[in-house]
């Protein structure tokens, strides 16, 4: 090589310097290409994680903060990496876009950094001092027991509240929150055993560090305080109060821990006990379930002194199944309510009106012959609910205790949480088809729905293990802790248990059908067998029963209003929308690049264009455009980016056989275009026609005078897997692109498709008939107007040129058609014939996916 | 796929490291793997990793600490990092200091290959340029 340059330059040839700067330009162009190649697999990335981050927002699935977190940070890393590119293909022309990024970025950075502010700096707080407004340093619990005791006048246990300060003070002076959040982090929700293990692992961490002097000091002198009030060694409930369980549609039921008989010995353990229960493994899903993000719940824990109750229970001020009704439910037992609470106690139920006096309107008693509440007690227990709600504005669920000397103690109010009100009545006048043969009946309607699954016992943690993931969930007890599978099974049948018992609210707030005290179900149902689950008309079937399932209502969106789906929304406001949408703007440009979609449309669209623009800027003919010939409509012109031309081409020609592309993207759209012979222009009505001279008048973008230079021709960009496409055929302006290889991470199919000559009703029509055609073949399909973006990533090349096929006939036989886009009729016959040919074109699936 | 070609993983935390090792190299990849930042350095001195899959997070040294460690002594080194946390900030640097990519753990095997992959190949065209 030497050699021969050292003679060639001895002959003097001037041809030696213009092959230098050829495979100088050459170089230059594949440095240029290459960066084009990372940018479009970076583009790719990225639109599909704005649009997992969409469809997850909007589908009303749960979702957790490592989520958002986790797309935002490969969001910033692949358009980071676009930004790069840019710069390497345009040498740093856009130098605007790095500020843009680094802004948006950091807009984001600092929504998910953001900490709950913990208010108030003291540690403990008397119930005396505490009300609704103290629900930031006392927890939502406590904070409306203060409330009820101080605002609403009626009795509560005597106790205080260790406050959220207390808490922060705790874990701070042990250093756990950075360790706690490691664990967290590295869980996988989907493995349970792994779960029930990082839950063990941080309760035992918090439980093992010791507990700072000074809260301890405060703890035992508000505890002396307590006695000295009391009278006597008083033991104590204490109960979890967390922050963040005020909303009225959140219950956290049953989540923490409670502890009853606690003597002041056992005071400072206890506590942390209930802080560590914070991350018990019912709660860790329920958080997540319902959008809470671990550190926006702090624990505040209410310390109470004991109440010798000798009936208790829970109180609804009205069904749970529906707002309007008029009545109370009372569930009573002997003894404490929390035994009502976790749904162990056989209970009578009673329904009482909500009018004064108070009638007891029907009673179902269970626990022995006499009713465990008077006429008397029930009704005033029921004007202490209409109170109660009336106060707080809301629906309650109420615990309360009736001590020995007949005075009725509130330990808890909240808001109730309602299913959603399906039937106009209440559950008694629900009709069942009594023909029908069940295999087992009774129990109540403890959250309404139908749902089919197969039976799943659970007797044990390890059986919980085993859960599947769908199955229905059939158990002695309705224990709180087996929420923890509520968000993977999709009903609930209990052998006891009452609509009261927290796995009841649990289950209704996750709109998971449940009925409770269907005796022996666990002995008659078996294992694996296939059961529909019919809540409200309490009734099990065999196998899937179609016909009920149809009357199931739709789920309801479990994370809506919650602290982590505000934060997705606030987060997506920076990320999805599209304010560049159109590239002749003179707004164009990197400082109008208000979120992270504008940023990854910027930096495609300069792509595509440096690298179009490359021959004509360098004087560079080999890469320039070459017209299509042969027998092809239309006129067509081609750019080779790298091998998109068959070997042995010569560079130097100006045109092009379709037999010269190897091209494979281009080639499957090519089949696309030439399968079916054009028809012609549809016959236009006069009204139609009357339309395109009306928009040509109106809309200067249609005039040929002004279009710019790419935008006059339709073009081909191609490499042998690459190919993008931009047409503008007539009055409408479409850009199909793709890329197909082995790796599914760079595979793409994409397309856009704006305008046309008619008015914008039949352009709109036109629009929807297209969309509607690109759905049926697997492209997600957004549309504004009369404009059009489609995708489909990540699937094998094969099934890709089946796609592309689709859009190549797409761009040749609706064009025009947007005329005589008026009468229904005239939609529904170019749909037919569109999708008659294309079903002769597009191979099915099973030939086409692996 | 490409030439079968060197890769260096660098984790603290064994079972993975074990796990994944095993599996590419079923994949016909030539494995070695590292549990420490320092571990990491001396097998890059020996010039043998193409691409170095890189944990955030090592007993000895920060992750990113590391990169820009690696970056200094082998500029052309092709480093993926691999992490539990995701933290926008962190990605953003890696990619600054020179990262190819910046990945979540848990990844999916194929996943891994094709980031492993791209990053081979959009590296590779550059040197069969400058070679």
């Amino acid at each position: 090589m030497m050699i021969l340059n050292a003679l060639k330059k001895f002959f003097g040839l001037n041809a030696e310097k213009s092959e230098a700067e050829t495979s100088s330009l050459r170089r230059s162009f594949q440095d240029h290409y290459r960066s084009f190649r990372s940018l479009l697999t970076a583009n790719n990335i990225a639109l599909e994680l704005m649009a997992e981050m969409e469809e997850t927002f909007g589908a009303g699935q749960s979702f957790s903060m490592a989520f958002v977190r986790g797309h935002c940070t490969a969001l910033t890393v692949n358009i980071y990496k676009m930004v790069q590119h840019l710069h390497e293909l345009s040498n740093g022309k856009y130098g605007g876009l790095t500020g843009a990024f680094n802004s948006i970025s950091v807009s984001i950075e600092e929504i998910l950094a953001r900490q709950p502010k913990i208010a108030g700096g003291k540690f403990v707080l008397p119930l005396a001092e505490v009300d609704i407004h103290s629900t930031e340093q006392a927890g939502g619990k406590m904070a409306n027991l203060g409330e009820i005791r101080n605002r609403v006048g009626l009795k509560v246990p005597d106790g205080f509240v260790i406050t959220a300060a207390a808490t922060k003070h705790f874990i701070d002076s042990n250093n756990l929150q950075d360790e706690i959040n490691r664990r967290l982090k590295l869980l996988d929700h989907s493995d349970l055993e792994e779960l029930y293990t990082t839950s063990a692992s941080i309760q035992q961490l918090i439980t093992n560090a010791p507990l700072p002097e000074d809260l301890e000091r405060l703890i035992i002198d508000q505890y002396e305080e307590l006695a000295r009030r009391s009278n006597s060694r008083v033991l104590v409930s204490m109960r979890s109060s967390a922050l963040g369980e005020d909303s009225s549609n959140i219950s956290f039921a049953g989540q923490y821990r409670t502890q009853l008989n606690v003597t002041d010995d056992m005071l400072g353990l206890t506590y942390k006990e209930i802080v560590a229960s914070k991350y018990k493994s019912q709660a860790i899903v329920y958080r997540m379930q319902r959008g809470f993000r671990h550190q926006d719940v702090i624990m505040c824990v209410g310390c109470l002194a004991m109440v010798d109750g000798v009936v208790s229970g829970v109180m609804y001020s009205r069904s749970p199944r529906d707002p309007r009704s008029d009545w109370i439910v009372i569930n009573a037992a002997p003894g404490l309510a929390s035994q009502v609470v976790d749904g162990r106690a056989v209970t009578d139920m009673f329904r009482v009106s909500r009018n004064s006096p108070h009638e007891v309107l029907a009673r179902e008693l269970r626990v022995q012959k006499t009713a465990s509440l008077s006429d008397r007690q029930a009704a005033e227990l029921a004007g202490i609910a209409v109170r109660l709600e009336e106060h707080f504005g809301l629906p309650q669920d109420i615990e309360w205790s009736i001590d020995s000397t007949g005075r009725i103690i509130i330990l808890q109010s909240r808001p109730l949480a309602q299913a959603a009100p399906v039937e106009e009545s209440g559950m008694e006048s629900i009709e069942v088809d009594e023909t029908q043969p069940y295999l087992l009946g009774g129990g109540v309607s403890a959250s309404a729905g139908v749902a089919c699954g197969p039976v799943h016992i659970v007797r044990s943690n390890i059986d919980l293990l085993q859960f599947p993931e769908g199955a229905v969930l059939v158990v002695a007890h309705p224990l709180p802790e087996w929420a923890t599978i509520l968000n993977r099974a999709v009903a609930v049948v209990s052998e006891t248990g009452h609509v009261t018992a927290h796995l009841a609210t649990v289950s209704r707030e996750f709109g998971i059908p449940a009925i409770f005290g269907i005796a022996h179900a666990t002995e008659k149902l078996k294992n694996a067998e296939m059961i529909t689950v019919d809540a409200l008309g309490r009734r099990i079937y065999e196998g899937r029963r179609d016909d009920l399932l149809k009357n199931a209502p739709p789920p309801s969106n479990l994370m809506a209003g919650s602290p982590v789906y505000k934060l997705l929304e606030e987060v997506l406001r920076l990320i999805t929308p599209l304010n560049l949408t159109n590239p002749a703007s003179p707004y164009f440009m990197p400082s109008s690049c208000e979120t992270f979609h504008d940023l990854t449309r910027f930096c495609h669209e300069k792509a595509v264009t440096e690298m179009f623009s490359f021959s004509s800027r360098y004087g560079f003919d080999e890469k320039g455009a070459k017209q299509l010939v042969g027998d092809i409509p239309l006129q067509w012109w081609v750019i080779n980016l790298e091998d998109g031309f068959r070997e042995g081409l010569d560079m130097k020609d100006k045109w092009v056989r379709i037999d010269d592309i190897v091209s494979l993207p281009m080639l499957a759209i090519w089949e696309g275009m030439t399968a079916v012979p054009w028809k012609g222009p549809p016959p236009v009505n006069l009204k139609g026609f009357g339309s395109v001279l009306f928009q040509s008048t109106m809309n200067p973008s249609l005039d040929p005078a002004v279009r710019s230079s790419m935008a006059s021709k339709s073009y081909f960009l191609i490499s042998r897997n690459f190919c993008n496409l931009s047409v503008r055929l007539g009055y409408h302006f479409s850009l199909a692109e793709a890329h197909l290889s082995d790796l599914l991470t760079e595979n793409y199919v994409s397309f856009q498709f704006k305008g046309g000559a008619a008015d914008e009703n039949r352009r709109f029509i036109r629009v929807n008939l297209i969309s509607e055609i690109l759905e049926k073949y697997d492209f997600r399909v957004e549309q504004k107007a009369d404009a059009l973006t489609a995708r489909i990533e990540k699937k094998p090349a094969p099934f890709l040129i089946e796609r592309l096929k689709v859009l190549g006939y797409l761009l040749i036989h609706t064009r025009q058609i947007d005329m005589v886009m008026e009468e229904q009729d005239m939609v529904d016959n170019y749909r037919k014939s569109i999708l008659a040919d294309l079903e002769k074109i597009v191979k099915p699936e099973k030939e086409n996916m692996p | 796929m490409s030439d079968r070609f060197n890769i260096l993983l660098v984790d603290d935390e064994k079972d993975f490291l074990e796990i994944t090792t095993k599996r590419l190299m079923r994949r016909g990849y030539n494995v070695r793997n590292a549990t420490t930042c320092s571990e990491a350095l001396l097998i890059i001195e020996g010039d043998w990793p193409e691409v170095i899959v890189l944990d955030v997070m090592l007993p000895d040294r920060d992750g990113i600490e590391c990169l820009k460690e690696i970056k200094r002594k082998r500029p052309s080194s092709i480093v993926i990092l691999l992490t539990g946390h995701a933290s926008m900030q962190a990605g953003r640097q890696s990619m600054e200091y020179g990262a190819n990519d910046y990945c979540l753990k848990p990844i999916e095997l194929d996943e891994l290959i094709e980031k492993i992959e791209i990053a081979y190949r959009e590296k590779a065209k550059t040197r069969d340029i400058s070679d």
